[in-house]
């Protein structure tokens, strides 16, 4: 298995004290735990630093950690002969193949054989996935794939990490922040204590035109003046395919125009709405012609899109 | 490798007991039951069992209340949130109560930040 440098991670030399390491654990938590930071990486940061201090802060598993010498981290390496005998305890029936464990598996179980030996009943490990998905999964439900490998003992007693592949399927209805649950999907429990669980925490990805906000959606509808001022009808797209959508005369830049249900299912029945957001868009470069009629309008128009800053102004004066 | 489909549960539509709570979540009982009784995780229809029982109902006592209680998956989250920052800050229960707070507010203000992000018009072209 890979050696992790577990002083390193907490940026302390071999013989640090145990206040020494817990000022650096609470430092860099402060720093990295997912909760503090949205930093890119903070989060698998925190989990490196917290797997470090779970095993030095505890004397026994520190001294074990420290019977496996001293390596590069990352270097390939196994345990010597005598450490898990003495380590894992009296009852040796929980032996490990290197090859297919990490390191944090290797402490994670060593507390459990070693305090007293009796056989209590331990759930297993609940995992924690984070799916993001498209605005159309989230309108039409959707299949993902989940690959996990999880730390178990084999019929042999042996600690391994076992690939676990199923499809998990995800209702339509699922939204941003909400999570769903796969029960007894997670590590195995020991002893007789109940599987870990499998949560799944749904996130929807940027979509070109929508943007959501709990089962409602957003969309720019860019317009032209005159579409603004005369009224017109246009065609949108929603997640169910396009619809006609109505402008009324006199619609201004900024206005919510809401198609009601064409939002994103609920998961107990209903659905979001669909906002449209006028935009008013002018042509980049006028024609010649279209440039006179304008002229013509402007002398033709007794519009005053400022009156209220005029009136501010006089009362001020 | 065999690949099977798994339907998966909505945690909005379970309801926990308590003790089902603190095994999901894998606080402490006592922990768990300072959480509820400051609020800070709080049933489905807090009074609704209660209402019916008369007179006595307030003689019971408030872990009696808080075992018969059903919490929704928003309360589930809410105690494994609570639980791994136990474990990661090592905090006694009325420091908890303070970050979970805390966790919240930061939580309502980015619910908001994102509705508001969604109303704002994009720039076009």
């Amino acid at each position: 298995m890979q050696y992790k440098d577990y002083y390193a991670i907490l940026g302390l030399a071999r013989g640090a004290s145990d206040e020494q390491i817990k000022r650096a654990y609470r430092k860099l938590a402060r720093k990295y735990h997912p909760d503090v930071s949205k930093e890119a990486g903070a989060e698998e940061k925190f989990k490196e630093v917290a797997e470090a201090y779970q095993t030095l802060k505890d004397p026994d598993k520190r001294a074990a950690y420290d019977q496996l010498g001293s390596h590069r981290s990352g270097e390939e390496f196994r345990p010597p002969p005598d450490w898990q005998q003495h380590w894992q305890g009296s009852a040796g029936d929980a032996p490990f193949s290197a090859e297919q464990m990490d390191l944090s598996d290797l402490f994670a179980h060593l507390g459990a054989g070693m305090r007293g030996g009796a056989r209590m009943a331990m759930p297993g490990q609940d995992f924690e996935l984070s799916v993001p998905i498209t605005v159309e999964e989230a309108y039409g439900g959707t299949e993902i794939d989940l690959d996990l490998n999880i730390p178990e003992y084999d019929e042999h007693g042996r600690l391994r990490r076992v690939p676990h592949a199923f499809k998990a399927r995800i209702p339509k209805g699922a939204t941003d922040g909400q999570r769903l649950r796969i029960p007894a999907k997670g590590g195995r429990g020991i002893n007789g204590g109940r599987n870990g669980d499998l949560y799944l925490d749904i996130s929807l990805r940027a979509h070109p035109l929508y943007r959501a906000t709990g089962h409602d959606l957003y969309l720019d509808l860019p317009l032209a003046p005159w579409e603004a001022v005369l009224g017109t009808a246009v065609e949108v797209p929603t997640p169910a395919g396009r619809v006609r959508l109505k402008i009324p005369a006199g619609t201004q830049a900024g206005q919510h125009l809401r198609l009601p249900r064409r939002g994103l299912p609920r998961p107990k029945g209903g659905q979001g709405d669909l906002y449209a957001i006028v935009q008013i868009v002018v042509p980049g470069a006028a024609g010649e012609s279209e440039r006179a009629l304008y002229e013509q309008l402007a002398a033709a128009s007794a519009f005053d899109p400022r009156a209220h800053l005029a009136q501010e102004a006089g009362h001020a004066g | 490798m065999r690949v099977e489909l798994t339907e998966v549960i909505w945690l909005e539509e379970q309801a926990l007991t308590f003790a089902e709570l603190a095994d999901l979540s894998g606080l402490p009982h006592s922990v768990l039951e300072e959480l509820v009784q400051a609020g800070a995780i709080t049933p489905i229809h807090p009074d609704a069992d209660h209402d019916i029982d008369g007179p006595d109902a307030g003689d019971r006592n408030v872990s009696g209340a808080d075992r018969e209680a059903r919490f929704s998956a928003a309360a589930l989250a809410a105690a494994r949130h609570a639980r791994q920052l136990c474990e990661d800050f090592e905090l006694d229960a009325p420091a908890l109560l303070l970050v979970l707070g805390l966790c919240d507010r930061v939580s309502e203000l980015t619910a908001r930040l994102r509705e508001l992000q969604a109303k704002l018009p994009r720039r076009v072209r």
